[in-house]
């Protein structure tokens, strides 16, 4: 084989095979964004730190909510946009860091669509400070830089994020396989051996998840500290308010958190409330606080018939109790 | 603009086209194509730092005239050399070093000093010792009147310029005047492109988050166990290696599609039975580089056992400091200072004993065993971001703490077998292509490349069809932007 034979071969077979990516991430891209049932898509684990930043940019949203898992299983865009009269975006991912979260929310408050970013207070925990994340996080995806400039060249990034990168071909591939499988007139509710976050707790899965987090302890370290302030000092200076909330984690799990770590979890508590406190002194009317990680409707319920209606684990609460806490927030028909 | 990422390929293709289009007119022609789009290249990051890249271009080329033409004349010219080394060291200490020496200073005296942050210029270690070779080779009579145009490309070349091969001016200048761009530079120059860009994206980015979350850990002050300790240093050690040898092979492919050969940066340096061979094979262009502007002139082995010592030491301290301002990296350097001496001292020491043929094979395997943890513990220090932590990392490996940031889970065990395997018993990507010249031989006569006896790259329809499946594993897997350890630098 003569070596010019060999580049254009070699050559001809990558540019035919990352025509074929890009086209297949076009399609599929479009298929789940005009899907009626697209929005359960973003309730799905797989490479959400590649894609999300993407679709937040396309959709455009009014609502915006940053989270670890728990976010990312327990808002879903498909369910609360008709009840609340909205455009809303779950910008969860799983295991998110606070340095990841703030990057997020920063993300989120430089869309110009956006109106209020809602934030689940447990990706504060830990003690992961300035510029840990996860593999698939990228930088160059996010509309800002960590100090606010805009990011260079940010829309040739999300080019090349959207249509020719594995990860999303991979997120593709995993929205539109599961849409496919939903049959006429199915939604993600119907079927949650696809979306696992309309699944329901059983008692072996709390009993499970009673053991497996045995030793979890809920606290907010000295950098993941930084991390939080830091985003309210961002927010102070930005359009859409920050909501934040501790998530409803349920009342068996937070005895673990107590047990494992009393003075950490009131710590976080009250440090939490008190930053918020200063901050609002400084720079009123941009963040509100509500606490469900208490006792209240949904985090004492017991399982009904063998099931949880309102957790798929210990943590994870369903899209059906994602609703109602945004309108314990205070989000309703339209207002934001 | 990286080399892995989607612009930087479409960066090449257009450089490669445009300068094979101009393959038939004039040679300035493309040359001064080759010189713009290195500058486009430059300019992908920071346009401002364009006029520092041009500025130091220009004083050096006319101090190096000056400098020629003075020894040509036969008159004066150290002022000249020396106002040339004070203006290239001053310009790297200004934007390098300045923030450590004089926080550090800060701190120990407790002055209030105004501790000063600049930008890092990308690439600046590397321009700035490029061009010192130049002064200092212009004084010893080894220029031959390059024009500017030839200068000006030899410094900003780009698959060179952002972190090396450190280019001499005879080994690139002569090959810029060269008319050949033959077309079977293309296939050899893709082949090892994808080589590199396979090992970035499949190897180095993938051990990265593990080793990341280790050293990590450690600057947090969690007293790292010896399991996370142990997997923490060995995942460090071949991400490493992997992205180093990654970036090497992708500047060398970048310039083998452009018909020019930069030196072998890479060979195998894990595979090495000594400290002294571990740099022979390990980042060779600056190896050298040390050698020959720094170890030689401070005397090299001419003045005894004990200035010898002392020259390896100053020689490796001061390369451990041009890798970043930090004391980490000048104590990482003084620990390689320190291996070199002590492997001097035992060649010495056992330079007339004989070995017992039975004994050779045990003895090299302990040899390239003990080089590599040795290596290995210096990478602590290399990667740690400070003294506390790369304390913290060892005090694990000796079973200082119960931390469970990571597993030694089934699929670590194979993974580092894996590495282990490819790094000692795999024929590097230099060997496999050796062939077909990718690379200017190394210049260490002892460590020479030779081509591989097995898996040695030809184009054949099977080895397109392997590399191209290679080659769209490698892009798929560029979702994120990750850049080479050794662009910080």
């Amino acid at each position: 084989m003569e070596k010019t034979r060999y580049a254009v071969w070699f050559l001809g077979t990558l540019a035919i095979a990352i025509t074929a990516l890009a086209v297949f991430n076009a399609l599929a891209g479009d298929f789940i964004l005009n899907h009626p049932s697209g929005g359960s898509v973003q309730t799905l684990s797989g490479f959400e730190r590649t894609l999300k930043p993407v679709w937040l940019a396309r959709i455009k949203p009014e609502l915006v909510l940053v989270g670890t898992s728990r976010v990312r299983d327990g808002f879903d865009p498909t369910l609360i946009d008709p009840a609340l009269k909205i455009k809303s975006f779950n910008y969860g991912a799983s295991s998110m860091t606070p340095y990841e979260a703030r990057r997020f929310v920063q993300d989120a408050l430089s869309q110009p669509s956006v109106k209020r970013v809602v934030v689940a207070l447990d990706a504060f925990t830990g003690n992961n400070g300035t510029g840990e994340a996860l593999p698939s996080f990228d930088e160059t995806r996010l509309a800002v830089t960590p100090d606010g400039s805009p990011t260079p060249r940010r829309k040739l990034w999300l080019f090349t994020t959207a249509y020719l990168s594995g990860g999303a071909l991979g997120m593709n591939a995993l929205g539109v396989l599961a849409l496919v499988r939903l049959g006429p007139g199915q939604t993600a509710a119907d079927r949650p051996d696809i979306f696992g976050a309309y699944s329901h707790m059983t008692l072996k899965v709390m009993q499970r998840d009673l053991d497996y987090r045995r030793a979890r302890g809920m606290s907010m370290g000295e950098r993941a500290r930084g991390e939080f302030s830091t985003m309210l000092a961002q927010a102070c200076h930005a359009r859409a308010p920050l909501t934040l909330f501790f998530p409803p984690d349920n009342m068996a799990i937070v005895a673990r958190y107590r047990q494992t770590d009393p003075k950490g979890f009131d710590t976080l508590k009250r440090t939490v409330t008190e930053v918020v406190a200063k901050h609002n002194r400084q720079c009123p009317d941009k963040v509100t606080l509500f606490d469900f990680m208490a006792p209240n409707a949904l985090t004492t319920e017991g399982l009904k018939d063998g099931l949880s209606p309102d957790y798929v684990d210990l943590v994870h609460f369903r899209p059906s109790a994602g609703l109602w806490l945004l309108r314990q927030m205070g989000l309703k028909n339209g207002s934001l | 603009m990286p080399f892995n990422s989607y612009p930087y390929f479409v960066f090449l293709a257009v450089a490669v086209l445009g300068f094979r289009l101009l393959e038939k007119s004039a040679l300035t022609g493309r040359r001064v194509f080759l010189l713009l789009a290195s500058y486009a290249f430059y300019a992908w990051w920071r346009a401002d730092f364009l006029f520092l890249l041009c500025g130091s271009t220009l004083v050096n080329y006319a101090l190096g005239r000056e400098i020629e033409q003075r020894r040509a004349r036969q008159s004066d010219r150290r002022a000249l050399l020396i106002a040339g080394l004070a203006f290239n060291l001053g310009l790297i200490a200004t934007f390098k070093y300045d923030t450590l020496f004089v926080g550090t200073a800060d701190q120990l005296l407790g002055l209030g000093l105004p501790v000063p942050h600049f930008f890092l210029p990308l690439a600046i270690s590397f321009f700035t010792f490029e061009q010192i070779s130049y002064l200092v080779d212009a004084d010893a009579g080894k220029t031959h009147g390059y024009t500017l145009l030839d200068y000006a490309l030899f410094v900003a070349y780009f698959p060179h310029l952002i972190a090396g091969p450190i280019v001499r001016h005879n080994d690139l200048i002569p090959q810029f005047r060269q008319t050949r761009t033959s077309n079977d530079d293309l296939a050899t120059g893709i082949t090892l492109f994808t080589i590199g860009l396979a090992k970035k994206t499949l190897i180095a980015d993938n051990l990265a988050p593990f080793a990341d979350a280790i050293f990590n850990a450690a600057g947090r002050g969690m007293h790292l166990g010896p399991t996370d300790a142990w997997l923490g240093t060995l995942f460090f050690a071949f991400q490493i290696y992997f992205d180093f040898s990654a970036y090497s092979d992708m500047a060398l492919g970048s310039s083998v599609m452009l018909g020019i050969r930069l030196p072998v940066n890479f060979h195998s340096p894990y595979k090495a039975a000594s400290i002294i061979e571990f740099w022979r094979r390990w980042h060779i262009s600056l190896s050298a580089f040390l050698r020959d502007y720094l170890y030689i002139p401070l005397g090299g082995n001419r003045h005894g056992r004990g200035r010898r010592a002392l020259n390896l030491f100053i020689t490796m301290l001061l390369g451990g400091l041009w890798h970043g301002a930090n004391w980490t990296f000048m104590l990482w350097g003084g620990l390689h200072g320190l291996y070199l001496s002590i492997n001097h001292a035992f060649r010495r020491a056992t330079k007339d004993r004989a070995v017992a043929p039975a004994l050779h094979l045990p003895l090299h395997i302990a040899s390239v065993a003990l080089t590599f943890a040795a290596t290995t513990l210096a990478w602590i220090v290399f990667r740690a971001p400070d003294l506390a932590s790369a304390r913290n990392v060892v005090e694990g490996l000796l079973g200082g703490g119960h931390s469970n940031v990571v597993s030694f889970s089934h699929l670590a065990q194979v993974t580092l077998l894996l590495l282990f395997i490819v790094v000692w018993f795999m024929p590097n990507s230099m060997e496999l292509m050796w062939n077909y010249r990718p690379a200017l031989p190394s210049p260490y006569a002892d460590q020479p490349v030779e081509p591989a006896r097995r898996l040695s790259w030809a184009p054949t329809p099977l080895h397109a069809a392997a590399y191209g499946l290679l080659c769209i594993l490698a892009v798929l897997a560029l979702s994120n932007l990750k850049p080479f350890i050794y662009f910080q630098f």
